[in-house]
């Protein structure tokens, strides 16, 4: 509904009813016609599924991600409980990269990153940052993501207050994105809470690993790790289905 | 003869020498049509002006080499004179050179104004095409050369002298005709001693021809060393590696300022121009740049020299200049620029080469470009790739550089990689634990704090005991707090820590 810049009440113009019923006209075509109509954030829905992806070598992570990690995109994983398992996820990327003989680079916010964790081997492609914050580590990230030598870059933002990373501006993120949109490489972001909307990927971590993980092979622990998509970033569809209902209600 | 066949090209051993009359004369006069006006060349410090060279239109007009130049003047009123300079021989060696290199990368320079070229890298049907257009490019420049080709350096030079001798641009003595060419030169052409020369005249010997047809014992018997050295130049048999050109010079630039320079931008200005100039000469010797060295001179007499080392060695303009200029940016000039040099220090450009299918870094420069800025950023001691060292105390690990090449993947060997991945604290967090029959019962920390419901340990480890002052020891324990995760203990000299948690 408009409001006229003069009148302060709530007078509904001709042009909003006119848009409504357009609106609604075009559902109940929709409804009519069933699949055989596309509409363009479908067709660009559709197209973004068939983006450039990197298979991450963990196959039931893969078939979550739609065929691994989108090339050219940030991806966060979102751990909220401490021993959820993302730790073994930048292992198994950092092994997945070394594999493939491609550079990676992590950016380590707080420097907790252990070596004895890791197998030595995997260590042979990887370019370590220790960073002091998140801002910091988004400056490197916007440093770094111009260089075409580098694959993948992890995130490490896990030990980061949230309020920390809450000061990194959104168009240095969007700056960061556009570089590695040019150079299709990847952004894991590893965090505790969801870090920016820009990310195109999001996907949660459920729940603990128990104590008996501490003892068993990695490739038997990482197939139960569970996941859940996050929801804070609606779809293209469900979003316009939301502001049609809106319009309907209004 | 060594032969190359590749699919369509032949690659034959062949020399050139280009040689260019009068060298001092013409680097002197060479922006001027000297063949056209008389001009000579005299030498001011004895106590009478002597002429010591002059060109052809000179030799027409009676001057001779030796005269007084007065009287050359005397002769020839038209006649210019022109003093020997330093400089200019030095410019237009350096414009043989450069020339030449556009043809060859392996040139020596044999005499001032005569360069001897190793042609084994050219196709054989290319040498004439090759040689005209370098004659070309010699004359637009000022210097008008003559050239031979032979299968040695000697042979080619006869083709030299041969050339010059009989007014041409160009001479080949071909090996295939190489007698029935010889055939047709006079003795002189060789450069040999006069009383060689004579005896062989008394011999009836007139050409070089008939020379290179005695038996070499017969020569050897009656001439001696210095006939047998002439047989072995005109038979093909004298053959010797060249002394291949220092090209250092050709890869620096120097521009002194007419006025003082303040600012960055005209001093941009000529580097731009002489990082183009520079790169492309060393691009013609089939070498790349390693590293570069600026030098710059202010009114105040201070000077700033600095190499500025490159990644790999590279020819391209832009990333040379970005080097140049951006070190420039953050230079601190508190007087203004009276003079600017630039070097160039060459490398072969293979021997940094990638392997085909390896898997290295796709633009070093870059890579390089990124670090100083990571370094700038978060300093360098936290930038690099992390290794273990030889030590099994936990945590300890050295940053190196990052390998520009990745090898390909070695088979995993020993058990497989078990348990989750560590995740520590930035400095170990001190704990109050609680003990009950030997195990931690309650974890009390700034990070983690709860009953423990699963343990395991102690885990005992220490070293450098041997080492004074250096030994350590610890105990780990693993453990999971109700609803926290888990986590690891230390203790270490009776103190208590959360050293990180499990991932």
């Amino acid at each position: 509904m408009c409001k006229t810049g003069k009148d302060k009440g709530v007078v509904p113009s001709v042009e909003g009813e006119v848009e409504l019923a357009k609106i609604v006209a075009l559902q109940a075509i929709r409804q009519q016609m069933g699949s055989q109509i596309t509409s363009g954030a479908e067709l660009l829905q559709g197209q973004q599924t068939k983006e450039p992806r990197w298979p991450s070598g963990l196959e039931h992570w893969d078939e979550w991600l739609g065929g691994g990690l989108a090339r050219g995109q940030l991806t966060e994983v979102i751990s909220p409980a401490i021993s959820s398992g993302s730790g073994l996820i930048l292992a198994a990327l950092l092994g997945r990269a070394r594999q493939e003989r491609r550079y990676v680079m992590l950016l380590d916010v707080g420097r907790g990153f252990s070596l004895e964790s890791v197998p030595e081997q995997d260590l042979d492609s990887l370019l370590w940052v220790g960073c002091a914050s998140a801002e910091e580590a988004i400056e490197a990230l916007d440093v770094a993501s111009r260089d075409e030598n580098f694959h993948l870059f992890l995130i490490d933002l896990r030990d980061c207050d949230p309020g920390d990373w809450r000061s990194v501006r959104a168009n240095q993120w969007y700056r960061v994105l556009g570089q590695l949109r040019q150079r299709e490489s990847i952004g894991v972001i590893f965090a505790r809470h969801p870090v920016t909307t820009v990310a195109k990927q999001r996907m949660e971590l459920v729940g603990r690993l128990p104590f008996e993980c501490l003892e068993r092979e990695r490739s038997s622990v990482l197939p139960e790790l569970r996941f859940r998509r996050d929801s804070l970033v609606p779809t293209e569809r469900e979003g316009r289905r939301r502001r049609v209902e809106s319009l309907q209600v209004g | 003869m060594g032969v190359v066949e590749n699919s369509r090209k032949v690659l034959v051993s062949g020399f050139s020498v280009v040689l260019c009359p009068d060298f001092k004369l013409q680097a002197v006069v060479r922006r001027v049509n000297w063949r056209e006006d008389p001009v000579a060349l005299v030498d001011d410090t004895l106590r009478q002006s002597i002429v010591l060279c002059r060109n052809e239109e000179a030799v027409r007009k009676g001057v001779e080499v030796g005269m007084r130049t007065v009287q050359a003047l005397a002769r020839c009123p038209d006649l210019r004179v022109e003093r020997p300079s330093s400089a200019g021989e030095m410019a237009a060696s350096r414009a043989l050179l450069e020339e030449v290199l556009s043809w060859a990368p392996g040139v020596e320079e044999t005499e001032p104004g005569i360069l001897t070229l190793d042609l084994s890298t050219q196709p054989e049907s290319d040498w004439l095409e090759s040689a005209r257009r370098i004659r070309a490019q010699l004359y637009r420049l000022g210097l008008d050369v003559a050239i031979g080709l032979g299968e040695t350096p000697s042979l080619a030079r006869i083709a030299a002298l041969t050339a010059l001798s009989r007014g041409r641009s160009l001479w080949h003595l071909h090996p295939d005709s190489r007698l029935e060419l010889l055939d047709s030169l006079p003795l002189t052409v060789a450069e040999t001693g006069a009383e060689l020369r004579d005896r062989l005249r008394l011999w009836g010997i007139k050409s070089l021809g008939a020379f290179a047809r005695f038996d070499r014992e017969a020569v050897a018997t009656r001439l001696g060393a210095e006939g047998v050295e002439l047989w072995l130049r005109l038979t093909g048999r004298l053959r010797r590696p060249l002394r291949l050109a220092k090209l250092e010079k050709l890869f620096e630039e120097h521009h002194d300022f007419e006025y003082e320079v303040r600012e960055r931008e005209p001093l941009l200005f000529i580097l731009n121009r002489f990082v183009a100039q520079l790169a492309m000469r060393v691009g013609r010797t089939g070498q790349a740049v390693i590293a570069v060295h600026l030098l710059l001179s202010f009114s105040d007499g201070a000077c700033y020299a600095r190499r500025l080392p490159l990644p790999e060695p590279v020819l391209d303009e832009e990333v040379l200049f970005h080097l140049v200029s951006g070190h420039l940016e953050n230079l601190e000039m508190k007087a203004p620029v009276e003079a600017v040099r630039l070097r160039f220090e060459p490398s072969d450009s293979l021997a940094s080469q990638r392997q085909l299918f390896g898997a290295g870094l796709r633009n070093r420069h870059q890579f390089e470009d990124t670090m100083k800025r990571l370094r700038g950023l978060v300093g360098s001691e936290r930038v690099g790739a992390p290794r273990r060292k030889d030590t099994h105390q936990p945590g300890v690990f050295e940053l190196v550089p990052l390998p520009a090449e990745i090898e390909p993947g070695r088979e995993p060997v020993g058990p497989p990689v078990t348990g989750l991945v560590l995740r520590c604290y930035p400095s170990a967090r001190r704990a109050t634990v609680m003990m009950r029959k030997g195990c931690p019962v309650r974890v009390d920390s700034s990070r983690a704090s709860g009953v423990v419901v699963n343990v395991s340990g102690p885990w005992n480890a220490s070293g450098d005991w041997w080492h004074q002052g250096r030994q350590w020891e610890r105990a780990e324990w693993d453990v999971e707090l109700l609803n926290q995760g888990l986590f690891r203990l230390v203790v270490s000299g009776g103190e208590w820590a959360v050293e990180g948690y499990y991932e």
